[in-house]
Order: C-alpha cells, then sequence, then structure tokens
C-alpha cells in the first residue's frame, strides 16, 4: 500500500536535494563582492525611491477580494459550458441556483458600495 | 402502605409554603414570619400521622434475604428510561430523624424571628426549601432521587450560612459547599457504579433489563445473591459513599469545614446544620454502606471506627480550650458524632441502633444547646465564656434548663444521652470487629464531654456575678415554651427509651440481615 | 451525445438546510434595501422568524433515515436533534443580540443573516457523511465567525480575537485538508459510511481488513491530522490557547454563540467520524483521546480558577466542558451519543444564558464583567442574579438542573464504556470547577456592592435569560422529556 507513494517520495527528496544543492554550491563557488549597487533593493532596475514598505488604500483590497470571490465563481461556467448538453434540465436547474446565490452576493455588495471608487 | 400519600404531604408541604411565600405582596416581614413558622407546623403536625403506621409492629420479615422493610412506600416513575422512580418510603430508621427534622424546623423558624432581619421573606423561602430536602434525603430509597436531595440541602444551606450569617460568612459558606460538595461527586461515581454493575449482572441473566436505581430492588438482589459487590471494586464504591458521608457527618479529619460553618451561621441556621444536616451523613451510612456493601463494611469498620475514636477525643479536647461557646459546642457536636460513626461501625445491632438513637438524641441536645447559646449571644452581645457569669442570680430558668440539657448531653442517667451512648457502648464492646479497646476510648471521650460542658456550665452560670450580667433577663413565655418542648422529648426518651427502639430496632433489623449474613460468611 | 447522470436530489434530507441557507440569502437582500439604518433589529427579527420556520420544516422528518447527493448528506434523527439545537442556539443568540448591538455601537443588519450562514454550517456538520462535506461545512463555520468576531469593530480587542481566530483557524483547515488527503491515499474514499449497497466508504473498507496484515499508517496519521484539526475548533487541550483572547475579544453575543455551537458542531461530526467511520479503531484512538479529553477538563477548569474577568473565566470553563462532552463523543455507545446531545442542549442552554447575563452587565464601550462587578448583583437586579445563580449551579452540575442530570448522563456512559478512570477524573474537575462558578454566586449573594454598576434589561435581553433558566430547570426536574427524544437518535451509532 504505502509502497505506492515510494515515487513521490523519491520526487520530494530530489527536489529537495536540488534545491539545498544549488544553494549550498552556488555561495561555495560564486565570488562575492558586494558593492552598493548591489546590496540595494531590487526594483526592477529602477532607482530604489522611498521605503519598501507603503501603505496601500484599503479600497485594492476589495477590489482584490471581490475579484478572487469572483473569478472563483466564474470559473465554474467553463466547465459547465463544455457539459451544458448532457447535463440536460436538471443540470440547467443546479446551475441556475448556483447562479442565483452569486447574483445575490453581486447585488448586495453593489448596493452596498463596495463597487464605488469614491 | 397506603394509598393516601401521606409521606408525600410531608415531604412536599414545606416547598408548597415557600410557593406561597414568593407570591405574596412586598415588605410584609410578620407576615412572612408567620407564614414560614405556620408551614414548618403544619408538617411537624401532619408528620406525627406518620407515627399511627408504625403502630403496628411488621410482620416477620419474608426471609433472611429480605431487603428493609419500608412503610407508607410510594413509587412513581420518573425517568423510566434510567430506572429512576420517585420512590419514598420510611424505616423505623428513617422515622424518628424525618420527626427530628420536623420538630426541629418550627424551632429555627421561631428562632428566626428576633436573629433575622434583612432579606426575611428569603430566609423563609430557603428554610421551608431546606426542610423539604433534608426530610428528601431521609425517605428516598431510589439512589437517584437520594442523591438530588442530598445535593440540593446544599443550596439553602450554604446560601443562608453566607447571606445572614457572621463576618466571615462567605467564606464559611464556600468552605462548607466546596467540601460537601467535593465528597458528594465521589458519591455520585459510586451511585453510576452500583447501578451500571447490577445492570450488567442482572442483565445477563434478563435481557431487556434496563437498570434501575431502587435500592430495595438492588438490595433485595445483594441478599438473594443475584448480584455481587465484592472484591476491590466493592471496596472503592464504598469508599465513595464513605467520603461523602464523612464529610457530612463529620468524622474527623474531615471535619474542617465544620468549627467555621458552625460558628458564622446563625442561630437558626446552626441549629439545623448541627441536629439535622449532620445526621444525614450518619443516615447516609446506615442507609447505604451498610445496606449495600456489608463485606466491605466489616473490611472497613476498624479503621472507621479508630477514626471515630479520635474524632471522640479530637473534638473532646479542642472543645475543652475553647472560649467561644458556639465554637464549643461546635465541636461537642464533633465529639458527639463520633459516638455515632462508632456505634454504626459496630456492625452489630445493638451498636446501630444506639446510634440512630444516638442521632435523634444528639439532634435535640445539640440544638437546645446552640438555641441557648443564641439566647445568651443575643442578651449578652457575645459568646465569649469571660463574658459571662453567676448567670443562675439573673436567670434562674434558663440556668436550670441549661443544666438539664448540658447533663443529657454529657449523658447523665435517665437522660436521652445516656441511653445512646451506652447502648452504642455496648454493640462495641460486643462487637465483631471492634471490642474494648474502642469501649475504653469511649468512656474517656464521656468523661472528657462531663468536663468541658461542666466548665462551660460553670463559668457561664456559676461563680460571681459579673456587673454587665446582672440584669440580663430571664426567659420569656416563648423562649421557656420552645425550650421545654426541647426538654420534654430528652426526659421522656431517658426514661422510656423503647418509644423509639422498638421502632428502630425494626428498621435497623431490616439493615442487618446483610451484615449478618456478610459475617457469617467470613 | 450521452447524458450525464446527475443523482437524484432528495430535497426532504437538505429542506431544513435549505430553509436557513435561501431564507439567510434573501434576508442580506432584505436587509439592504428595506431596512433602514437605526432600525437594525427587524432583521434580527426576521432571522428569528426563518430559524423557526426551519425548525417547523424539519419537524415533520423526524424518524427518517436517507440520505442524498449520493450519500454525502444523511437525515437520521441524531442529525435532526442537532438541527433543533443548532436552530435554537442560533434564535438565543439572536434575541440577546437585539439590543446588544445598538448599545455597543455596532448595530449592521448583516450581524443575523451572518448568525444564520454559521447555522447553516453547523447543521451541515451534522448531517454530513463525507469528508469533504464536513471540510466545507467547517469552512462556512469558520468564515463567518471570523467576521463575527470582529463584528465589534473599531474595538481592538475584537480585532485582535479575529486575527488570532483566522490565523490559527486557517492552520487547523490546513491539517483538515492534509488529513482528508492521507485517508483518502490509503482508502481511496472520503464517504464515512456506506448509505447505499455496493458504496465505497471507510466503514466498508476497514470493515474488509484484517489488522494484523495491514499496514494503516497512513489512515491513522491522517486521522490524527483531522483529529489535530478538531481539537482546534473545539479548543481541546493542547490546541485550546486562542480560546481565552478569542473569546473574551469577541462581541459577547457571538462568544455565546461560537462557545456553544462550534463546539456542539464539530463535536458532533467528530462523533459521526469516530463511531459511524472508525469504531474498530477504536483501541488505537481511545487512549488517546482519554488522555485529551483528562487533560482539557484538568487545565480549562484549573485555568478558570485564577481568572477574576467573568468572561475570560467562561471561557476557560467552556473549555472544560469540552472535554466532559467528548466523553459522550469517545465510548462508541448509544448511551454515550444520548449523553453527548442532552449534555450539548443543557450546556448549550445554560452557556448562552451564563453570557446573556454578562451582557445585561456591559455598558456602552465599557466591560463590567469582573467578579466585583458581581458583587450584590442580588439587591440591585434580583432577576439577573438569581437567573445567573441557576446557570452556574448547572455549570457546576448541581441538581436539580439540566447541567447536573448531562453530567450524569455523560459519566454514566463513560463507566458503562470501561472508562471509570475517566469519569473518576470528570467528577474531581467538577470539584475544581464548582468553586469558580460558586464564587460568582457567593458575590452576588453574599457581599454588598462594590462598585456602581447599572445593569439594563431589556425585553430581548429578558426572554433570552428566561429561556434559558426555564429549559435549564425544567430539563433538570424533568429531565424524561428529553430523555426520550434523545434515546430515539442513538440507533444510528454502529451501522
Amino acid at each position: 500500500m504505502l509502497t505506492d507513494f515510494l515515487p513521490i517520495l523519491v520526487l520530494f527528496l530530489v527536489a529537495a536535494f536540488i534545491a539545498v544543492f544549488v544553494i549550498v554550491v552556488s555561495s561555495l563557488l560564486g565570488p562575492r563582492k558586494s558593492t552598493a549597487r548591489k546590496l540595494a533593493p531590487y526594483e526592477s532596475g529602477m532607482e530604489p525611491i522611498g521605503p519598501a514598505i507603503t501603505r496601500i488604500p484599503v479600497k485594492f483590497y476589495v477590489v482584490a477580494m471581490l475579484f478572487i470571490v469572483f473569478d472563483i465563481e466564474v470559473v465554474f461556467f467553463f466547465p459547465y459550458a463544455l457539459v451544458f448538453r448532457e447535463l440536460g434540465v436538471p443540470g440547467l436547474i443546479g446551475f441556475g441556483v448556483f447562479f442565483l446565490v452569486l447574483i445575490a452576493g453581486f447585488i448586495y455588495e453593489w448596493k452596498k458600495g463596495a463597487l464605488k471608487w469614491e | 402502605m397506603t394509598s393516601f400519600p401521606l409521606l408525600s404531604i410531608v415531604l412536599w408541604l414545606p416547598a408548597l409554603g415557600a410557593l406561597l411565600l414568593l407570591l405574596l405582596p412586598r415588605n410584609r416581614d410578620a407576615l412572612y414570619r408567620q407564614v414560614g413558622l405556620m408551614f414548618t407546623v403544619a408538617t411537624f403536625v401532619v408528620s406525627l400521622g406518620l407515627l399511627v403506621s408504625f403502630s403496628t409492629p411488621a410482620g416477620a420479615a419474608a426471609s433472611a434475604a429480605a431487603p428493609p422493610t419500608m412503610r407508607l412506600l410510594e413509587q412513581l416513575p420518573w425517568i423510566p428510561a434510567w430506572g429512576v422512580g420517585y420512590s419514598i418510603g420510611l424505616d423505623g430508621v428513617s422515622l424518628w430523624l424525618v420527626l427530628l427534622t420536623t420538630l426541629l424546623t418550627p424551632i429555627a423558624a421561631w428562632a428566626s424571628w428576633n436573629s433575622i432581619t434583612t432579606q426575611v421573606r428569603y430566609f423563609q423561602v430557603l428554610l421551608l426549601l431546606l426542610e423539604t430536602a433534608l426530610i428528601g434525603v431521609f425517605v428516598s430509597v431510589d439512589l437517584f432521587l437520594f442523591y438530588i436531595f442530598w445535593e440540593f440541602t446544599l443550596i439553602p444551606m450554604a446560601l443562608m450560612i453566607g447571606i445572614w450569617g457572621g463576618a466571615n460568612r462567605m467564606a464559611a459558606a464556600m468552605k462548607f459547599f466546596l467540601y460537601t460538595f467535593a465528597a458528594s461527586l465521589l458519591m455520585l461515581l459510586s451511585i453510576i457504579g452500583v447501578y451500571a454493575l447490577h445492570r450488567s449482572a442482572i442483565g445477563a441473566t434478563q435481557p431487556g433489563f434496563g437498570g434501575t436505581f431502587d435500592l430495595l430492588r438492588i438490595v433485595a438482589d445483594l441478599r438473594s445473591g443475584a448480584f455481587a459487590l465484592d472484591g476491590n471494586l466493592a471496596r472503592l464504591l464504598f469508599g465513595g459513599f464513605l467520603a461523602a458521608f464523612a464529610v457530612k457527618a463529620p468524622i474527623w479529619p474531615f471535619h474542617s469545614w465544620l468549627p467555621d460553618a458552625y460558628s458564622e451561621a446563625p442561630t437558626p441556621v446552626v441549629i439545623l446544620l448541627s441536629a439535622v444536616m449532620s445526621k444525614l451523613g450518619t443516615y447516609g451510612l446506615v442507609r447505604f454502606n451498610l445496606t449495600l456493601f456489608p463485606e466491605a463494611a466489616g473490611w472497613a469498620a476498624p479503621a472507621v471506627a479508630v477514626l471515630a475514636v479520635i474524632g471522640i477525643l479530637y473534638g473532646a479536647m479542642v472543645a475543652y480550650a475553647q472560649s467561644d461557646m458556639k465554637r464549643l459546642v461546635a465541636y461537642s457536636s464533633l465529639s458527639h458524632m463520633g459516638f455515632v460513626v462508632l456505634g454504626i461501625f459496630a456492625l452489630n445491632g445493638l451498636g446501630v441502633s444506639g446510634a440512630v438513637l444516638q442521632m435523634v438524641n444528639h439532634g435535640l441536645t445539640t440544638a437546645a444547646l446552640f438555641l441557648i447559646v443564641g439566647m445568651l449571644e443575643s442578651r449578652r452581645g457575645s459568646r465569649d465564656l469571660a463574658a459571662f457569669g453567676g448567670l443562675w442570680q439573673a436567670t434562674p430558668v434558663l440556668g436550670g434548663l441549661t443544666l438539664l440539657v448540658v447533663l443529657s448531653s454529657a449523658g447523665l442517667p435517665g437522660l436521652n444521652g445516656f441511653v445512646g451512648e451506652f447502648t452504642i457502648m455496648q454493640g462495641a464492646y460486643s462487637s465483631p470487629t471492634l471490642g474494648w479497646p474502642f469501649l475504653a476510648f469511649a468512656v474517656l471521650g464521656v468523661v472528657l464531654a462531663v468536663v468541658y460542658l461542666l466548665r462551660m456550665f460553670r463559668s457561664a452560670f456559676m461563680g460571681d456575678t459579673l456587673a454587665e450580667t446582672a440584669s440580663l433577663r430571664d426567659l420569656n413565655r416563648q423562649e421557656l415554651a420552645v425550650l421545654v418542648l426541647l426538654c420534654l422529648p430528652m426526659v421522656a426518651i431517658g426514661l422510656f427509651p423503647n418509644l423509639l427502639l422498638v421502632s428502630v430496632e425494626e428498621g435497623v433489623a431490616g439493615v442487618m440481615r446483610g451484615i449478618l449474613v456478610a459475617v457469617a460468611s467470613r | 451525445m450521452e447524458q450525464i447522470q446527475i443523482p437524484p436530489v432528495d430535497l426532504a434530507v437538505v429542506a431544513p438546510l435549505i430553509t436557513v441557507v435561501g431564507w439567510a440569502i434573501v434576508l442580506l437582500l432584505v436587509d439592504v434595501f428595506f431596512v433602514p439604518a437605526g432600525q437594525k433589529r427587524i432583521t434580527g427579527y426576521l432571522g428569528i422568524a426563518g430559524l423557526v420556520m426551519a425548525g417547523a420544516v424539519a419537524a415533520p422528518l423526524w424518524g427518517s433515515d436517507s440520505s442524498t447527493f449520493g450519500g454525502m448528506l444523511v437525515l437520521d434523527n441524531f442529525a435532526l436533534a442537532l438541527t433543533w439545537i443548532f436552530l435554537l442556539i442560533g434564535a438565543i443568540s439572536m434575541v440577546i443580540a437585539l439590543d446588544y448591538l445598538p448599545r455597543q455601537g455596532i448595530e449592521q443588519g448583516e450581524f443575523y443573516p451572518l448568525i444564520m450562514f454559521a447555522v447553516s454550517a453547523m447543521m451541515l456538520l451534522g448531517q454530513s457523511a463525507n469528508l469533504i462535506v464536513m471540510f466545507l461545512g467547517i469552512e462556512l463555520l469558520s468564515i463567518t465567525l471570523y467576521i463575527l468576531t470582529g463584528f465589534a469593530y473599531p474595538r481592538l480587542s475584537s480585532e485582535e480575537a479575529a486575527m488570532k481566530y483566522l490565523l490559527l483557524g486557517a492552520f487547523a483547515a490546513g491539517f483538515f485538508v492534509y488529513g482528508i488527503a492521507l485517508i483518502y491515499g490509503q482508502t481511496g474514499t472520503v464517504q464515512l459510511f456506506s448509505t447505499a449497497p455496493g458504496q465505497e466508504s471507510l466503514a466498508e473498507y476497514l470493515g474488509r481488513q484484517t489488522f494484523a496484515a495491514v499496514d494503516l499508517t497512513l489512515l491513522l496519521v491522517g486521522s490524527g491530522l483531522v483529529l489535530v484539526a478538531f481539537g482546534f475548533k473545539v479548543a481541546l487541550v493542547p490546541f485550546h490557547m486562542w480560546t481565552p483572547d478569542v473569546y473574551e475579544g469577541a462581541p459577547t453575543p457571538v462568544t455565546a454563540f461560537m462557545s456553544v455551537g462550534t463546539k456542539g458542531a464539530a463535536l458532533a461530526a467528530l462523533l459521526r467520524l469516530l463511531d459511524m467511520a472508525l469504531p474498530s479503531l477504536q483501541p488505537i484512538w481511545l487512549p488517546v483521546l482519554a488522555t485529551l479529553a483528562a487533560v482539557t477538563m484538568l487545565l480549562g477548569n484549573l485555568g478558570a480558577i485564577a481568572q477574576s474577568n467573568v468572561k475570560r473565566m467562561l471561557a476557560y470553563s467552556s473549555i472544560g466542558h469540552a472535554g466532559y462532552l467528548l466523553l459522550g463523543v469517545m465510548t462508541v455507545s448509544e448511551r454515550g451519543v444520548q449523553g453527548f446531545l442532552f449534555y450539548l442542549l443543557a450546556y448549550s442552554l445554560t452557556n448562552l444564558g451564563a453570557f446573556a447575563v454578562l451582557i445585561a452587565l456591559e455598558q456602552r464601550g465599557e466591560a463590567a464583567w469582573s467578579l466585583d462587578d458581581f458583587a450584590g448583583l442580588w439587591q440591585r437586579q434580583p432577576f439577573l442574579a438569581l437567573a445567573m445563580a441557576v446557570f452556574m449551579l448547572s455549570l457546576a452540575g448541581v441538581p436539580p438542573t439540566a447541567g447536573f442530570v448531562g453530567k450524569f448522563y455523560v459519566f454514566m456512559a463513560a463507566w458503562e464504556g470501561g472508562l471509570g478512570w475517566l469519569a473518576l477524573v470528570g467528577m474531581l474537575t467538577s470539584a475544581i470547577a464548582a468553586f469558580f462558578y460558586l464564587r460568582v454566586i457567593a458575590r452576588m449573594f453574599m457581599q454588598e456592592p462594590v462598585r456602581d454598576v447599572q445593569p439594563q434589561l431589556f425585553r430581548g435581553l429578558t426572554l433570552g435569560i428566561s429561556i434559558a433558566a426555564a429549559g435549564t430547570l425544567i430539563f433538570g426536574i424533568l429531565p424524561t422529556l428529553l430523555i426520550n427524544v434523545v434515546q430515539q437518535t442513538a440507533l444510528a451509532v454502529g451501522r
């Protein structure tokens, strides 16, 4: 029984080995010459300006959350579209319920003003 | 067995009174007191009717294996799923304790007229509830029902100590509650154990048997041999029961809640606490430890008897050292309860009968003593022996009655204390498990009792009259009536012990049937 | 083109569940569109009505034993009894919140639909016969509770509590999923027991094995991880660290709801898992659970002794009570299941009542929960003091209260299940617990007021406290009313 999982264990060990190996080898073999530029935070090649930790308006989080919620739920539509005919009427009813719940949530957040930027 | 539920009426009448009190209009303290007294007196009067059913001796028990014969048995299903019933009944052991309760509660209610002045209504309510709970403990013949009443006595009692007690009342009430509650939980586990063992033992031969908490059924099965409680498990279960009763009685060294509770409680409460509540413990020993675990009782008897003797001597010596009269009486109570426990664990008819008799006696005398201390305290404003002296001059009637009570407590022949203690000592001497050493120490305890009681009497009532006590007034008519009411049975029992002994011995015989079998088979 | 067969859905099985969820969704919209700010208690009334209706919908289903969604959801008397208990918990929590929210200045209509969602999650846990559905229930319950815990925004303690709860809850969820994965890895199924012939399930799988022959390591490790997750949700020692902080910080009605609802639902699911899927492994898991229960009872009650804040004390005591509930779960007997249900209802009524009394003492913005605030309550508010005394006695297990009968029930089950020593531990810890419960009573009745606290009673609160106190006493004096009901639930065990 457990032997079925042996390949996974081997994979796990190999992955761990490679990770450790790369880090150890590069730190052993790599040249160490640190300059001010090298030590600076990496900002896509730009000159670093200001502190790295800044406050982001909470509205971004709301948008991000809404995006994730609806994005994930909309993902279910794709597989449904593929088997739309095969599922027939029961599938339509089931999906209708799902869609109604989604719509209810959407109406709620709209009314609550979560979609307004100001 | 009668169809008229006399016993239930005695049991629930006080509770009915409590309910009625709650419905009365506000701020009518005098009315509350009258209603409270009325209901307790009515309960006493009705309870006298219980004697009628004991006027004829019971027929001989069907066999040596019959359970205790209960009269006025009432059985109704309560939690049929568990085999719990509302089963109450009386035998010669519980009869006199019920009467003691119904006699002393009106006296406590009366004593509260002067000493309880705040929240009068609730005091009366709690007093009445306590009376129902106390009677309930004595009449239950169902283990579950018994436990309910047993625990329920704690709530009104702890509240009464804690609300109307002395300066240190809260700590005393907490200590009292926690000690007894913790020990009771061990008993609860034992009850569950007895139930489960009985259920599986009987269920093995009778499929579909759902178990029962009915004491009579369990004891009948024990004595017929259908169900056996022996070995180490039985001893552990015995210990669970013993723990609860030892704390309640209390048996030395489980007494440490006692001085605080007794000295903080107001007079009416301490009367019930010392005279009735402590009997719950010794009653439980007779009713449950002896009937359910005859073998384990024989095994444990010497050890418990040693504790009892230590309690007798320790209580007596500490009582001698007290200058506070209430504490003195409290420790004397510890000493006297040691006699009762000694009698029970003599494990013969004489000893146990003497113990039951002594429970009643001690209830009467100790209630009278606490009442007298309460009277002195309310007159003088102190309970310190040094604050009194030569009271005889000022209060000859009180002095005379006090002397009677003190002598009764000390065991003077012709008074009730002598009968009980003498029977106990006879029992201890002829006991299969104890013997003359226990007797010797018990006699020493009696001598010490005489010493500390007479010391108290001498220092308060004899000697030079103090200026402060010279003007104290003697008993008024009410006080006199109440004290005489308590003293009458003391004299009566002392002169005619058979009034009680006949029925007590009948009840004890029902308990002892199991012990005799167990002792004979050893 | 071949039709995909969707298994037929038996709507009766999910009728109470659908009622609660549907009502909650509609209520959410009704609240936003029609209920004006400042009158959000209307939403509360509607929410309570929904819960009552769900209870009525469930009534005719009593006695049924069916399943749907391919056996993932079952409906038996056990689930129905739980459903009613959870609906009652939800309704009482809403009743006591009606006045609490406006007084604390945190009145938001969403509170009531959120409670309903949480109730539906609890019902789902009671009905689930599948680890995935169980996970769904736990997550739905947890997410709503994270929000409810932080509902007293901007009070910092509330936010801190929500954050703590979220972090540990997410952690526990991880354990749960990983446990499910391992169990699936070994057995190839996540169904607890078979609801139809031929259906694969854990119970079936274990029934086929002879123990010596098979290496069950993965299943055991997986079950252990699932147990850890349940331990977090139920707050068993040593997974209880978050409990006092979260319970203290959360708004009081939420604490009341959480302390009884989460525990009840998670333990009910655990009961199904242990008693119906893994009973044959009892020799392995019983010592572990018995130890957990003993430690939980002991540390929960010992922790409560040190508290001078009554809300925190109740938090610790609720840890202890989880241990007592666990006694009923682990015995795998009819008596155990009955005892669990009885204890759960008794404890729910009592604890909800006790927290309701705390609400009465809580002023706007400041809490009055220290023991000193209880001093002399009897003279200021006899009703509150009396009710609190009943609740404290019931929690301590003193007759004649439902708490006593519940304890008696589970201890009896433990003894008959051969766990006499654990019953003894339970007795001893009850004695310890009596100390701190009694302390509250002593303060209320035997002391003069120390501080000037003006407890406020409103109609909703009075109603909630009265219901809880009446139930506590009635089921204590006439337990047979309830015993007859719970006796019909245990038939499902040991299928």
